[in-house]
């Protein structure tokens, strides 16, 4: 039942396979759509790991170059999802080592993540102030985190990727990306836990 | 170590659905003896709760229309550059066409010419080949040479 559960809210968007064959017909609108369809998940998963808004503008611009240039080399059979994200995650990480080799894993003091919208905010003002603390708080705890477990933790959680999907983008096995989810979520705990009293967010 | 500990260590993976079904079936059997357990359960989904909602940056207009603007002169460039290749092999194709063609039409000329002046011309097809060869060879190294400096003026820029 449980696992039931988990399989339709952790399922795939529908609907991007007609953008994504007209693109390889080479149709010019088609990367119009997809740019449309993807630009907040693609930009949103940009942001966490590279941290700078700035750095992340730009590679989010290579990335769209990047899948017209190679939209022919797309493999249909596969995750578009994944095909994407694996794109952008190897031009960030080429612009991680360019421009911050010694602090790939390092926190950015200027990293914060932009809070421009809120996803399904509660409806009454305390309610939503406690909300938004909450969410900053998690916010800032996430972006204290090596780049590998923001990565992981947002291609899961917020991108709502399948496991064998991020298995994809990571170039991993499955069992490397379930070791790191629980490392990850392990450590933003305790992140969470050294902020303030252990559960006081929850 | 125990089957407790054991399933208590998969709690954050359930939170997250990664469990495979046999264990969450597992897990979901100790959680209905286990309040230990399920009270840890339901702070690991708070947390995965909370990561789900976390503010969605947006990327800025201004950002958008210059992706679309870059998007837009790539394509006109790829256009470009398609019909600039269909030329190219048009010419080529072309050229190749009136060499062949021409060479039959050259030699009954001149075999007509020499028969009426009564003239050798025992040199015509040498010098035929070698002028096409040396034609050829040159247009192509320009070619080549050409082509290497735009793709250096490509990576340049």
């Amino acid at each position: 039942m449980m696992a039931a559960i988990a399989q339709t809210i952790w399922e795939a968007p529908v609907g991007v396979e007609t953008d994504v064959a007209r693109l390889r017909r080479g149709d010019p609108e088609a990367l119009g759509a997809l740019l449309e369809r993807y630009q907040n998940r693609l930009y949103r998963y940009l942001l966490r790991l590279v941290r700078e808004p700035a750095a992340a503008e730009d590679v989010f611009q290579q990335t769209w170059v990047r899948v017209a240039e190679q939209a022919r080399r797309y493999d249909p059979r596969k995750s578009f999802d994944a095909w994407l994200f694996t794109v952008a995650r190897n031009l960030a990480i080429d612009h991680l080592r360019r421009f911050r080799p010694e602090s790939l894993d390092e926190p950015l003091p200027s990293g914060e993540a932009r809070g421009d919208q809120i996803a399904a905010a509660p409806a009454s003002s305390l309610d939503r102030a406690i909300f938004q603390e909450r969410a900053a708080r998690l916010a800032e705890a996430m972006v204290s985190l090596p780049a590998v477990y923001r990565e992981v933790l947002t291609l899961r959680f917020e991108e709502e990727m399948k496991l064998e999907e991020i298995a994809e983008v990571l170039g991993a096995p499955l069992s490397t990306v379930k070791t790191r989810l629980r490392r990850s979520l392990e450590s933003l705990r305790r992140k969470l836990e050294a902020r303030g009293p252990a559960g006081d967010w929850v | 170590m125990s089957d407790h500990e054991t399933l208590r260590g998969w709690l954050s993976l359930a939170a997250a659905g990664a469990l495979e079904p046999q264990e969450q079936a597992e897990l979901d059997r100790h959680l209905g003896i286990c309040e230990e357990c399920a009270a840890e359960l339901e702070r690991w989904s708070e947390m995965a709760r909370g990561l789900k909602r976390l503010p969605t940056p947006q990327p800025s207009p201004r950002l958008i229309e210059r992706v679309r603007a870059q998007l837009e002169s790539s394509a006109a460039a790829r256009t470009e550059r398609r019909w600039n290749h269909g030329v190219l092999a048009f010419l080529v194709l072309f050229s190749w066409t009136l060499t062949l063609a021409g060479w039959p039409i050259v030699r009954l000329a001149s075999r007509g010419v020499a028969s009426w002046l009564d003239l050798g011309f025992t040199g015509t097809w040498t010098t035929l080949v070698w002028y096409t060869v040396l034609t050829w060879l040159t247009g192509g190294v320009a070619g080549a040479v050409l082509s290497w400096q735009k793709r250096r003026e490509r990576r340049l820029a």
